[in-house]
């Protein structure tokens, strides 16, 4: 490739990632020349299983799989968003990787007129439209499937699983406030973020702020807020948890209706604490908001946001130079967390090899991507969305403060199994309505018509026995190994 | 040497058809069918109970006589009803199954179990206790390093039901080479078959195909995850649904109790002799920062009548004299309590050891409530001289290899 050619400077003069994409990639894509010249080095110098291995990687150009833009912008698509149908990968491969990923960032200026002309009213005031637990799920995987704006989306979940909340002690009404709290401020400050979210009826309630009163501190907002949303556990003492406490006093569940219900907070003065505390060595008449901007411009919040950030669309354990050059791009630019995503989605990292299929789809990736190669009607998107609580991940209600530890931890036995399984029943639900499609447009949209030789086989093997079966045929799609990574 | 373990993990395992149960469990099966005193050691199975998000000690094992208690709890003391054990300690009055064992001489309370240096992060804790070491990480857990070693010394049943935890995720004291079968219900544990046209079609041998080859196709981190998992799911699938219909539940679950259902799929493996080692299960919801009593007194009588249930299906099926039950959380709570009628993060706690193989009473010490430290208690054992104990009394393992470290065995257990 003409592109690889010219990316031949010495890895040392760029950032890692910037750097080209490794050797074996560039062979592994090269054209049948190249291939020939290549297998003629390797052969030489290497021993035979070495060469068995890199002419498996050639033929099945598996890792240099991201140097076809198709690929490329239908990794983007996985990645910024929920993945694509077959029109969605055309119209954004239209516009190239550039322009495709100009268009995700700036989703603002996309209107999702359409979607929110489908989507099911839902009413956090109560009365018709209440609501419910069910209805809020619903509601929130229909948008994951049907979004013009797939980014936003993706960072409402990013959202949800750093600064947790959760059915099990707030309500679904609050749990809906602070999902659109999460749309609204998905790619602005991080310290806004954090301010608005410290006074949030369903954080006040998960973490216990509601009950936080002056002379009557209670710890558990404070000690989360350091260790799991900004700077992580090592970076403050348990004085400091005892103090910020006292600042987080004084916001309180507004009116009258059971706190489960209500969706408004309220500064009390007299139930602030007032009074002088020590926080991190400073010492000052703190608030919450103060607490904030103390721990928002720590170096510790940036690199840990960065990693998250970088963890949750790359891959994870970045290398220490990407870490640092997230975390200045966030102290640089005003801790905005549009900025780091910008960033990282104009790395090469983000393309190279190592990132691709680096991600064991989430539950909801794997449903919402689903749904889109099955479609889906109102009471698909409900019944998909219960269905996910055997894979481990039900939406709004996070296992524990932690979020969900994401990962391989999504694979077990039981887990996959579900998974597989719920790929047949969404299937089987639309199989009246499946437009008839061939193997290789299936499996070009869903798996990058990149596949292993022994599932690329079993497929067509499928497809041979089963003529006319496209429920079936698609589902064994959705059921690939390949299908299960991002 | 390659064990059977080695093979499947390498997919040189011959893919097993049809309903055709692999003969290792066709010999569980046999096995559990007779008399269990042939039992050998490494028969015992230890099921954990985690008490999720920091279990309040002080308002399990009550020092119903000491004023600081009531001092120290204005709003969340037990006043009335405690369960007595003692002149000066009692069981919280919605443990009375517990109670029950106690008197049968077949609970074992150690007192004050915590570690030095506590961490109060719920996590950073947890992890302390998942993997038995004060530094934490991403180690093996302590009871995925016993399943290796039953692997190293030919014990293992070498199958994917050794370890199971009732639940949608893979506990971290499992985390090891060594599979573990995370287990939701027995119905759903099966690949299910495509309809097509009417006609049943089985995928099982088509993606048992996908997921033998995926990683040598050279991808990422998960090829290898995925084409063991579900080689593994599979076969435990195979053996689950050839023994579900001959289980008959011989203790009374309470309905709509997860902690009850959890416990009662970890009984239907142990009783169909599928070859479970440990099991795990989990009830969380422990960490009341707020309006503590009204959860804190659910969670134990769910968590009293679930164990209660599991004790008599066992014991019904003969079972009891190889099933010890260990509770954990990863800290107790705060001496004194909030202003939010609730208890913050705290250290030291009890742990219950439960079942026939237990020597009942009360080890270690109860910590002093007047000698804190930063309003938290002292602890008085370390939780690996239980974990040691548990270890080398019962399982028979080599505690302190396991461990990495010596540590005080408490007599817990008869002989």
């Amino acid at each position: 490739m003409d592109d690889a050619a010219s990316r031949t400077s010495p890895a040392t003069t760029r950032p890692i990632w910037k750097r080209p994409v490794s050797r074996r990639a560039v062979l592994a894509t090269g054209a049948a020349g190249a291939t020939a010249t290549a297998l003629a080095v390797l052969w030489k110098g290497d021993a035979l299983s070495q060469i068995l291995d890199r002419v498996r990687d050639l033929t099945h150009a598996y890792q240099g799989a991201l140097n076809n833009e198709r690929v490329r912008v239908a990794h983007l698509l996985r990645r910024a968003g929920f993945g694509a149908t077959a029109g969605e990968l055309d119209r954004y491969l239209a516009m190239g990787t550039a322009g495709a990923t100009q268009v995700l960032l700036d989703y603002p200026k996309t209107s999702n007129a359409s979607l929110d002309a489908a989507l099911p009213a839902v009413d956090p005031s109560g009365g018709r439209g209440a609501a419910t637990v069910a209805a809020i799920q619903g509601w929130w995987l229909q948008r994951m499937v049907e979004t013009a704006r797939p980014l936003e989306e993706k960072m409402t979940l990013f959202w949800h699983g750093l600064l947790t909340s959760g059915l099990d002690k707030a309500g679904p009404a609050q749990m809906f406030t602070q999902n659109q709290l999460f749309r609204k401020m998905a790619m602005g400050n991080f310290d806004d973020l954090l301010k608005a979210i410290s006074k949030d009826p369903a954080m006040m309630i998960y973490l216990d702020t509601e009950t936080n009163r002056k002379g009557k501190p209670n710890e558990n907002y404070a000690r989360e807020l350091m260790e799991l949303f900004t700077t992580g556990i090592g970076h403050y003492s348990e004085d400091d948890v005892r103090e910020s406490a006292r600042a987080f006093t004084g916001w309180t569940l507004q009116g009258s209706q059971q706190r489960r219900l209500t969706t408004d907070s309220v500064f009390v003065p007299r139930l602030h604490d007032a009074g002088p505390k020590t926080f991190m060595g400073r010492n000052g008449n703190f608030t919450g908001d103060d607490i904030v901007d103390m721990l928002a411009p720590l170096r510790v919040t940036a690199e840990r946001l960065s990693t998250r950030l970088f963890s949750f669309f790359a891959y994870p354990n970045p290398e220490p130079e990407i870490v640092h050059h997230l975390a200045d791009t966030f102290q640089k630019n005003r801790y905005n967390v549009g900025a780091v995503v910008r960033e990282i989605f104009a790395m090469d990292a983000f393309y190279s090899p190592k990132a691709y299929r680096a991600l064991v789809k989430s539950p909801a990736e794997l449903v919402a991507q689903t749904l889109k190669a099955t479609g889906a009607d109102a009471k698909g998107y409900v019944a998909a969305a219960t269905a996910m609580a055997p894979m481990g991940q039900v939406l709004f209600y996070p296992p524990n403060v932690a979020g969900w530890p994401a990962g391989s931890s999504w694979i077990n036995s039981s887990t996959l199994l579900t998974r597989i399984n719920l790929a047949n029943s969404a299937t089987q639900r639309m199989r009246t309505a499946l437009p008839t499609q061939s193997l290789d447009n299936l499996t070009r949209t869903l798996v990058d018509g990149n596949l292993s030789p022994s599932t690329k086989d079993g497929l067509k093997a499928y497809a041979a026995a089963h003529p006319g079966d496209q429920a079936g045929l698609l589902f064994m799609v959705l059921a690939t190994p390949e299908f299960q990574l991002n | 040497m390659f064990s059977r373990r080695d093979f499947m993990r390498q997919g040189l395992l011959p893919i097993f058809a049809g309903s055709a149960v692999p003969a290792v469990f066709a010999n569980g099966v046999a096995a559990a069918a007779a008399d269990s005193p042939k039992a050998t050691p490494s028969d015992r199975v230890l099921v954990l109970v985690q008490l999720a998000g920091g279990n309040d000690g002080l308002n399990t094992l009550i020092p119903f006589q000491d004023g600081a208690y009531h001092d120290a709890r204005p709003t969340l003391r037990q006043d009335q009803g405690v369960l007595t054990l003692n002149s000066q300690l009692g069981l919280h009055p919605n443990l009375k199954g517990l109670k029950a064992s106690w008197d049968a001489g077949q609970l074992a309370i150690v007192q004050g179990v915590g570690y030095p240096n506590p961490n109060l992060s719920h996590f950073a804790s947890m992890s302390v206790w998942e993997t038995a070491s004060v530094r934490g990480g991403i180690g093996d857990g302590w009871l995925g390093r016993y399943l290796n070693y039953l692997d190293q010394v030919g014990e293992s049943p070498n199958h994917a039901l050794e370890g199971v935890s009732a639940g949608s995720l893979v506990p971290p004291e499992l985390r090891s080479k060594t599979p573990v079968t995370a287990l939701q219900s027995l119905r759903t544990f099966r690949l299910q078959p495509v309809n097509e046209h009417g006609t049943q079609v089985d995928v099982e041998n088509p993606l048992m195909k996908f997921y033998s080859a995926f990683k040598g196709a050279g991808p990422a981190p998960f090829g290898a995850l995925l084409d063991t998992t579900l080689q593994e799911a599979l076969q435990a699938s195979h053996a689950l649904q050839a023994t579900d219909a001959t289980y008959v539940a011989k203790g009374t679950y309470p309905t709509n109790s997860p902690i009850a259902s959890a416990l009662k799929l970890v009984a239907e493996t142990i009783v169909s002799g599928l070859g479970v080692r440990v099991a795990h299960v989990t009830l969380g919801g422990f960490d009341n920062h707020a309006r503590e009593k009204p959860v804190h007194d659910k969670l134990l009588l769910d968590l009293d009548q679930a164990l209660t249930a599991f004790m008599q299906d066992l014991k019904g099926h003969g079972l009891d004299d190889r099933v010890l039950v260990m509770t954990w959380s990863e800290f107790g709570r705060r001496v004194k309590e909030n202003g939010s009628a609730g208890t913050d993060h705290g250290t030291a706690a009890p742990m219950f050891v439960l079942g026939a193989p237990v020597k009942g009473g009360l080890y270690g010490q109860q910590p002093s409530l007047n000698d804190l430290d930063n309003g938290n208690l002292k602890f008085t054992t370390d939780f690996r001289s239980v974990y040691a104990s548990v270890l080398q009394g019962y399982l028979k393992a080599p505690a302190s290899d396991l461990l990495g470290g010596n540590f005080e065995i408490l007599p817990l257990l008869k002989a």
